[in-house]
């Protein structure tokens, strides 16, 4: 075929030639992008290759993964099979990872905003120019202000090392994790507080005779080796005790259903741990050997009568008798759960020390179907960034409040300080990974928050809320695309052979476009700042090999292992002499807080209103993959559950839309579709966390569902730990016309 | 990198072909990232003639009011590439990858992106760096540049048909629709104009 007649009878003519300048010439002052070759015969590409070292990070669970890797495009991932992990599992996200791998979406270039905070307009720039500002911005403020003029929002594996070169080196104090003060720093708290050690999930499900979950709904909560065990435990025919306003996933597999009335998990607690006490039927030789201040506690809660617990909880007392006699029948060989994401209503530290404290009458550690830690991998290498001279000016401290919290400081004072100027202005934020739009109660006022910022930097794999007020906006590499998690751990049943695994987290594909791993991008802002002396690494490589080197490790000897290093592993049960149950705290007394475990009520609902509960869904991690096309075909909006009896007096059906307006008047922005169910109580709604981002940026996830944390505006933060409680406020439901 | 001058040289093509390879690559540039490197003011004089020489004076006008009004022509244009093909409030307008358009997958790095690397290898050409999937429609433009300089007329002629066209026509809606800037609107057009098919 020819070039059709236009064309050519254009190109025939002599005008192009006439012109002023040749097209050559122009043509000629940049380098083509495609190039001659020496010619390949066809298909020669098409070997689907095996990349090992994949680490899964659509979750936080973390699966090992292979990816299937055809001329540098992944096609799919899988389960490693030499995982003694998740195995060759891996979950529905999981799978979907290569949505976000190749989302168009994506941030693929440095990009300026020339816009409005809030309302951006990007201009991609180059590296350089991105590092240059970032660099001396921050450093601008440092001098200004002192390092306290900074704060940090980080989340994830890749933004441990960034954050430590803002806290240690620079010296910010101001450092907020979401995984902290959003989610599961006050179980950590307190069971430090109560046992000496942060819980992770380790019960041992699957040699338990009784598993208990409060507020726990697995199936819907998914995290491939977790749901084993679990599942290994119903399996092995152990008794499921389900503590839940909601008819979750968990409770449909429960014996007992305890369909409590939410914010007075503690109250039920107590009473349980007073009837086995009254009634003789805890486990004396363990609180004799390990136990601290029990005869306080005993004394203390004398006055949870079952009778007691079942008016506040809104329970039949013979349920709460039923679960502690089941929990007595079967002790030491129980798993009391410590729960996950447990920020709830402010009163939470009193729960989780609540579940240690049961955890320790019932003798249940230590043992066969009870809290077990592993035995895992040691003798890592460490990276770290080094202390500068700066003497950190903690909000907590100078606030004189939360001396149990987490890690880092509440999210709330850092807001406060911001938004006050007082102790201090904070006028230059790095968020990186985090997405606090979504996190944090209270939008507007994050929202002020970052207005009032002198410069803002995010860090990010997508465009998500959050950065939308980002002065500068930096790509990162995907989990799929870099280094840095060093994953490890023990086989999944204590009932099989005992072994350890180390894996380290390694790219399956190159990243794309200018994509760039966080190792680099903070050394580039270290070296500009001025710190180039401090760098403890060169590279991302470099971290994680002399990580491992500490265990005698490699990343080129994990690759030789397919990914995964397997060793002979330790029998995790029993525990040492001095290990103390704590059920009296001392220290928690000395700070003004009660010694032994605690019910704090907290607000009803107003009259009209439901609390508003929210939870997880199997196809979603929170707002991280509300853009992920397969998953959001999975689960496109996430509907509202409404109890039966209130949905006819409020004339809603099954499939009706509603919009929301919560206690304080804040409506949704958008609408969902009502779910009708016997499933839920009265006085509260249920939807799953993480829809209806308001960045239109997110072409699939944008305005799809509701945003729950939109109407979380009231804050319950829990006096011992500073977190977040974000079950305390009220919504009623508007039928949308 | 080979030299354009001797891969004209080896396989000289016919005067169109080795007007059409320099109209080609002239566009890929127009499809590229604004860079003071290339995108200078020779550059928008050049683009002016050529609209002159396709009878397109109107358009080359209305090129010639924004250069005399704007004052900083190439970050205006630099914006507006960001906006309409790597990120944007409210959403990007038209991301230049094929596999975005066709094959159903939505994303990046789909069949068709395999395909067309696929078709530069078997005609002796690949890409210089990974930086950007084969099917961004400025290596497209690149890869029908070299092709035509070989003279291989035909091949730039299945490869619109095949690999080009099915996706482009969608894309070229989209920018020309909501491109807010005369270069952008006018560079789709011209693609357009030169890749058509035509009875
Ligand atoms: S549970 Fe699923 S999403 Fe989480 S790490 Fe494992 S495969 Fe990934």
């Amino acid at each position: 075929m020819a070039i059709n007649l236009t064309r050519r009878n254009f190109l025939k003519t002599a005008s192009l030639a006439a012109a002023s300048v040749p097209l050559s010439k122009v043509v000629a002052k940049a380098e083509t992008g495609v190039v001659k070759t020496p010619l390949i015969p066809p298909g020669s590409f098409k070997d689907t290759k095996t990349a090992v070292g994949g680490i899964c990070e659509m979750c936080f669970w973390r699966c090992q993964l292979v990816g299937k890797v055809r001329d540098g495009r992944l096609v799919k991932l899988e389960g490693n099979p030499k995982s003694i992990d998740n195995g060759t599992a891996i979950c529905a996200r999981g799978n979907a990872g290569i949505k976000l791998l190749y989302d168009p979406d994506r941030l693929k270039y440095p990009l300026k905003n020339v816009g409005k905070r809030g309302a951006p307009k990007w201009k991609r720039i180059s590296w350089e120019e991105a590092l240059n500002e970032c660099a001396s911005k921050l450093k601008g403020i440092v001098d200004k202000y002192g390092p306290h003029g900074l704060a940090m929002f980080p989340h994830g594996a890749s933004a441990k090392y960034p954050m430590h070169f803002f806290e240690k080196t620079v010296g910010t104090p101001n450092v907020s994790e979401a995984s902290f003060f959003q989610c599961r720093g006050i179980r950590d708290t307190a069971y430090v507080a109560t046992i000496g050690t942060a819980p992770g999930e380790n019960v041992d499900m699957p040699n338990a005779k009784v598993i208990m979950l409060l507020g726990g709904h697995f199936g819907e909560n998914v995290h491939v080796s977790h749901l084993k065990r679990y599942l290994k435990g119903l399996e092995n025919g152990a008794k499921l005790i389900v503590v839940d306003p909601r008819f979750s996933a968990s409770a449909g597999k429960a014996d007992i259903w305890v369909k409590i009335k939410p914010g007075t998990d503690t109250a039920f607690l107590l009473a349980i741990m007073n009837y086995l006490i009254q009634n003789d039927k805890y486990d004396k030789k363990f609180v004799e050997e390990h136990g601290e201040g029990f005869e306080t506690m005993a004394e203390g809660i004398s006055e949870w009568t079952l009778e007691k617990a079942a008016a506040i909880c809104d329970v039949p007392a013979s349920q709460i008798k039923e679960v502690a006699d089941l929990l007595a029948a079967n002790a030491p060989n129980v798993s009391i759960h410590p729960g996950r994401h447990v920020s709830w209503y402010g009163n939470d530290f009193q729960r989780e020390r609540s579940l240690a404290c049961l955890t320790g009458v019932l003798g249940a550690y230590g043992v066969k179907g009870g809290f077990v830690k592993p035995k895992g991998p040691k003798g890592f290498g460490k990276v770290s960034w080094p202390h500068g001279e700066h003497e950190g000016e903690n909000l907590k401290e100078i606030a004189g409040k939360y001396p149990f919290a987490p890690p880092g400081t509440p999210t709330e004072l850092i807001r406060d300080a911001a938004l006050s100027g007082d102790p201090y202005p904070i006028k230059g934020c790095v968020i990186w990974g985090q997405n606090p739009i979504q996190t944090i109660p209270n939008q507007q006022r994050t929202i002020r928050m970052l207005k009032q910022m002198d410069f803002v930097m995010c860090v990010d794999v997508m465009p998500t809320d959050i950065t939308m007020f980002a002065d500068i906006l930096l790509p990162e590499c995907s989990y799929l695309e870099r280094y840095d998690y060093i994953k490890k751990g023990t086989q999944w049943n204590f009932a099989d052979k005992h072994q350890q695994y180390v894996s380290a987290r390694m790219p399956l594909v190159d990243p794309g476009f200018e994509r760039k791993d966080g190792v680099w991008i903070t050394n580039e802002i270290a070296r500009r700042m001025g710190y180039g002396d401090k760098i403890p690494v060169q590279s991302q490589e470099e971290m994680v090999d002399k990580i491992l080197a500490g265990a005698g490790l490699s990343i080129a000897k994990l690759k030789a292992e397919d990914g995964i290093h397997i060793q002979p592993g330790k029998d995790p049960y029993g525990i040492s002499e001095d290990f103390t149950v704590n059920f009296a705290n001392e220290d928690l007394e000395d700070e003004g807080f009660p010694a032994i475990p605690t019910y704090i009520p907290v607000e009803e609902p107003p009259a009209g209103y439901m609390r508003l509960l929210y939870g997880r869904a199997p196809v979603h991690t929170f707002n991280r993959t509300q853009n992920n096309v397969w998953l959001h075909a999975a689960m496109p909006e996430n509907p509202v559950w409404v109890n039966d009896k209130v949905a006819k007096r409020l004339g809603l059906r099954d499939g009706d839309r509603v919009s929301f307006v919560n206690q304080d008047g804040v409506k949704s922005r958008t609408t969902t579709t009502v779910k009708v169910t016997p499933g839920i109580r009265e006085d509260a709604v249920y939807m799953y966390h993480g829809f209806g981002s308001m960045n239109p940026e997110l072409t699939v996830g944008y305005n799809q569902g509701v945003d729950d944390q939109s109407l979380i505006t009231k804050l319950a933060v829990d006096p011992e730990t500073g977190c977040s409680g974000m079950r305390n406020n009220f919504v009623r439901l508007v039928k949308a016309s | 990198m080979i030299p354009k001058d001797s891969a004209t040289e080896s396989t000289p093509g016919s005067d169109d072909a080795n007007g059409l390879a320099e109209v080609y690559g002239f566009l890929a540039l127009c499809m590229r990232y604004p860079d003071p490197a290339f995108l200078d003011q020779e550059f928008l004089v050049t683009f002016q003639d050529l609209l002159h020489s396709l009878d397109r004076d109107s358009q080359a006008r209305e090129l010639g009011t924004w250069l005399q009004q704007d004052n900083n022509p190439l970050e205006t244009l630099q914006i507006e590439y960001t906006r309409l093909f790597i990120n944007a409030i409210p959403h990007v307008i038209a991301p230049p990858y094929g596999s975005i358009y066709v094959g159903g997958a939505g994303s990046l790095q789909g069949k068709l992106t395999e395909e067309t690397r696929d078709f530069y290898r078997q005609c002796g050409f690949d890409l210089a760096d990974e930086t950007e999937p084969a099917d961004h429609i400025m290596h497209e433009l690149e890869f029908l540049a070299q092709l035509a300089r070989e003279g291989r007329l035909e091949k730039t002629e299945e490869f619109l048909r095949r690999l080009f066209r099915p996706w482009f026509e969608q894309f070229y809606q989209r920018v020309h629709n909501e491109a807010g800037h005369p270069f952008y609107k006018v560079s789709v057009d011209l693609i357009d104009f030169f890749t058509k098919e035509e009875p």
